[in-house]
């Protein structure tokens, strides 16, 4: 335990280190924040005031862009081929030689960094957020803490789903194909594209009964206060241990499988 | 054989990709009337435009990404030695038209705007679409020529240029009047994608510009996108001065 | 005791191939298309018993790095049985990494964002190595490789023999049993292959650790292992002491004679089943022989038979010599 404690803490350090990627990732997430917001406020125009549209005043809809954009690095919704970039280089065989659980090693260490882009760009995106728009916010201190309880599970949701779409490339080397395909999926199904409620009932029936909108919409949702704290930790609870079971899942056929490159 | 089927294979990847933008866009119409007063085709003419420009552009720039990583591994002396000007070395350096999938949809959502907009067909008006379309390739090209420039300098933040290419791409698929007062100074006077779809769009829909510009007002994108194409040629030849006299 | 046994252990490659087309290789996203296989190791057998330090040699892709992946049980063979410190590698891969160093020469399993103490230290949690054996095994490597110098350096900034000496300590921080060393050598100075040397035959002394080192530099082998293994196209042709090898093999000493002028070109006339006159070059003859059926004063005097010898000088075989017949075929398979 103490060694996934070390891992975490080791991750969590070394992203402090890249501190002009992090102005700059802030720039762009702070540009598409206010351009979203912007376009989302438009679809209200000819709305009467407060009204609600698929469970979203202008408001809401306002509060959610700036949290997906605040969510964007710590959650990671797309492009990140760390394992698949060890199995093709062969790097992979040092870490099967280590007694350590592999599916561990990796989740340690990107809960690691993903509190450490909780507060680089997590945090600062939604103080840029609030100052240039009118946030809703947590109406009580447990809604806070609820939210950022729910944090670290969507970041378990969305790693694992990495971890599985990376563990891929056990089998095969390139991950060009699929990944267009994660772009697609954890787009639109964790509710980062676009609410969940709007789009039409068939399809978001459909996405509510995915995982994937732990990632996204349920921590909205927890702040929002559209669903209660109980049911919304829940679910983002039930879903991680089912994820993280379907991981071990694949890491066991994967294991027997492992093709190493390369002498 | 082998290569023309990863080749299709990249086209339908990247095709679905963009799936999930024109997605929204119909979710958006599927709960909301209009968008800043305009319809669903009429935003859709935009998406479609901007969609076109900017695959044309990406794909004509290819070689751009690789600009950086050529830089740290040196291999950027290579482009130099070719008997072409510079800009043109990197630029044919690397061919890919995996922006081809964008390209298709582009027309797609193009077309279906088509069907659902009143547009009052001329002359003008088709080469007013033809230019408007060729002005944001230009514009495009040149933004991705930004990000290429900043890499001789450094290999930090470049990624912060994303806030003007995607950015760019993006704000484009929008009427511009939805936007704040710093994007639209941003968007039309210094990068001036305003001029790729909004300003195109209001002369064929016969729209009056909410924001007060006169219609001829749209003939200024050109000239803008010009002197935008000029001091990026300027930076790219600082940046290659740069390359030459330090050897990095 | 015996640390390593192998029996008849054998590994095959699938050879995949995509399938052409838009359809077949929108289905290679999902599977990927089987095309015969490969067979990389071809059932060899050998046993190591503890405190052996055995070279295992063979030319490029002789199956020497694949033996080793199945020996630390990431990849688990096609057929055959292997026991390494009583267990069998790929059912207990976990449990064995406690016993086992491995050091990959063209790989790390240093982090290459961290210092290279962090590492260490990472590595220390993760083989609960106590603290006292830890700082124990850090010291002793500082002083023997000079770790000193750039404890604190992350490891992407290392140069290839400064990582090289971090990862043998890395290899060692739990006192491992066995020590699988793939290329530890490559691409090294005289100076760190010194240092490296010297090390592993201290560690060996002082420990006990059993270690099995493929490398393509034979001064490793001649400096280090009383015992090697010769593998091509995945058999073992050779398994012995090096001296053996050298005898049987390389039997063939040279016989360096130098003429007061040009020697008789009838010389060559010498060249029989056990004595072959190599080259003339000007007053110059080189002639190997066979050190079983001749002596050197043997050969010696009748060259003399074919000029005035002004000086003359006598050449053991060398391995590499040996390793270069055997490798181009020269030398039958099997011993
Ligand atoms: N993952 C793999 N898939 C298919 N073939 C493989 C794979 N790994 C190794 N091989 C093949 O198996 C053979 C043995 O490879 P191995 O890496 O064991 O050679 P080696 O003896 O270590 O060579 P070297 O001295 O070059 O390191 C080679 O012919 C190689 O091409
Ligand atoms: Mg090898």
């Amino acid at each position: 335990m103490r060694m996934y404690y070390e891992l975490a803490k080791r991750s969590f350090q070394q992203q402090f280190a890249y501190r002009a990627a992090t102005l700059a990732g802030l720039f762009t997430n702070s540009v598409f924040g206010v351009m979203l917001s912007s376009v989302y406020l438009a679809l209200y125009w000819d709305k009467p005031e407060n009204a609600s549209v698929g469970g979203f005043t202008a408001e809401q809809a306002v509060t959610y862009t700036w949290i997906g954009q605040a969510l964007i690095m710590p959650v990671i919704f797309w492009g990140w081929w760390l394992i698949i970039d060890t199995i093709r280089s062969g790097a992979v065989v040092m870490d099967m030689l280590k007694p350590m659980d592999y599916f561990r090693y990796w989740l340690s260490r990107d809960l690691g960094r993903g509190a450490a882009q909780v507060i680089t760009r997590g945090i600062p995106t939604l103080i840029i957020g609030s100052i240039l728009f009118d946030l809703v916010w947590p109406e009580s201190w447990q809604r806070w803490v609820a939210f950022l309880i729910s944090v670290p599970f969507a970041v378990t949701v969305s790693f694992c789903l990495r971890f599985m779409f990376n563990l891929w490339g056990f089998w095969l080397l390139d991950h060009r194909g699929i990944s267009s395909l994660v772009i697609l999926v954890t787009g639109v199904f964790s509710g980062h594209l676009l609410p969940i409620n709007w789009y039409p009932p068939a399809i978001r029936d459909f996405i509510n009964v995915l995982p994937f909108r732990s990632m996204m919409m349920t921590p909205v949702e927890i702040w929002l206060g559209q669903v209660s704290i109980a049911r919304g930790l829940a679910m983002q609870v039930f879903w991680s241990a089912v994820m993280i079971g379907c991981c071990y899942l694949v890491l066991h056929f994967a294991e027997r499988k492992v093709v190493v490159q390369g002498g | 054989m082998a290569y023309r089927s990863s080749f299709l294979l990249q086209i339908f990847a990247n095709f679905l990709i963009n799936t999930a933008e024109v997605l929204a866009l119909f979710a958006m119409f599927y709960q909301f009337d209009s968008m800043g007063g305009w319809t669903l085709g009429e935003v859709a003419l935009l998406h479609g435009m901007s969609m076109i420009a900017f695959s044309l552009g990406d794909m004509l720039t290819i070689g751009m990404d690789y600009v950086a990583p050529q830089i740290r591994s040196g291999e950027f002396d290579r482009v130099l030695t070719r008997p072409l000007s510079s800009w043109m070395n990197a630029v044919t350096s690397e061919i890919n038209l995996r922006h081809l999938g964008q390209l298709i949809q582009g027309f797609l959502v193009l077309t279906f705007a088509f069907t659902q907009v009143n547009i009052d067909w001329s002359v003008t008006k088709v080469l007013m679409l033809i230019g408007a379309i060729l002005t944001g390739v230009a514009l495009f090209m040149a933004l991705f020529t930004v990000e290429a420039i900043f890499s001789f300098w450094t290999v930090n933040g470049v990624e912060a240029i994303n806030a003007f290419t995607y950015g760019g791409s993006d704000l484009a698929q929008f009427p511009m009047h939805v936007f704040g007062r710093t994007l639209r100074v941003l968007f039309i006077w210094i990068i001036p994608v305003a001029f790729v779809t909004y300003y195109p769009a209001l002369y064929l829909l016969d729209k009056p510009d909410p924001l007060g510009m006169p219609g001829w007002f749209v003939l200024l994108g050109p000239v803008i996108t010009a002197v935008f194409c000029g001091v990026v040629a300027w930076g790219w030849n600082q940046g290659i001065r740069h390359y030459r006299s330090t050897g990095s | 005791m015996t640390m390593i046994s192998v029996r008849d252990l054998r590994k095959t490659f699938p050879i995949k191939k995509h399938a052409g087309g838009f359809v077949g290789s929108l289905a290679s996203l999902f599977r990927s298309e089987y095309e015969g296989e490969f067979e990389a190791v071809k059932g060899i057998s050998f046993n190591i018993e503890r405190g052996e330090m055995v070279g295992y040699i063979g030319p490029n892709g002789a199956g020497k790095s694949t033996t080793i992946k199945m020996l630390t049980g990431i990849l688990v063979p096609t057929s055959g049985e292997a026991t390494v410190a009583g267990m069998v590698p790929w059912e207990t891969r976990k449990q064995l990494a406690l016993k086992i160093g491995v050091v990959f020469g063209q790989r790390t399993q240093l982090w290459w964002d961290l210092a290279l103490i962090e590492s260490l230290e990472l590595l220390k949690y993760m083989y609960r190595v106590p603290d006292d054996r830890f700082q124990h095994n850090l010291n002793t490597a500082t002083e023997l490789l000079g770790l000193e110098e750039f404890l604190r350096t992350p490891v992407r900034q290392l140069s290839l023999g400064q990582r090289m000496r971090g990862d043998l300590t890395a290899a060692l921080l739990h006192d491992p049993e066995i020590l699988y060393l793939d290329e530890p050598t490559i691409g090294l100075d005289i100076v760190a292959k010194a240092a490296i040397r010297d090390f592993l035959s201290e560690l060996n002394r002082a420990r006990q650790t059993t270690v099995l080192l493929t490398t393509h530099d034979l001064d490793d082998i001649e400096q280090l292992c009383p015992r090697i293994m010769v593998i091509d196209h995945g058999d073992v042709m050779y398994d012995g002491g090096l001296s053996d090898l050298k005898q049987r093999w390389g039997g063939r000493r040279q016989l360096i004679v130098d003429f007061a002028s040009e020697p008789d070109v009838a010389i060559s006339e010498l060249t029989n089943g056990n004595l072959e006159v190599i080259s003339i070059d000007g007053p110059r003859a080189t002639i190997a022989f066979d050190r079983d059926s001749l002596s050197a004063p043997e050969v010696l005097s009748r060259a003399g038979a074919y000029g005035d010898i002004r000086d003359m000088s006598l050449q053991e075989p060398d391995i590499e010599d040996v390793i270069k017949r055997m490798y181009a075929g020269k030398i039958p398979a099997g011993v």
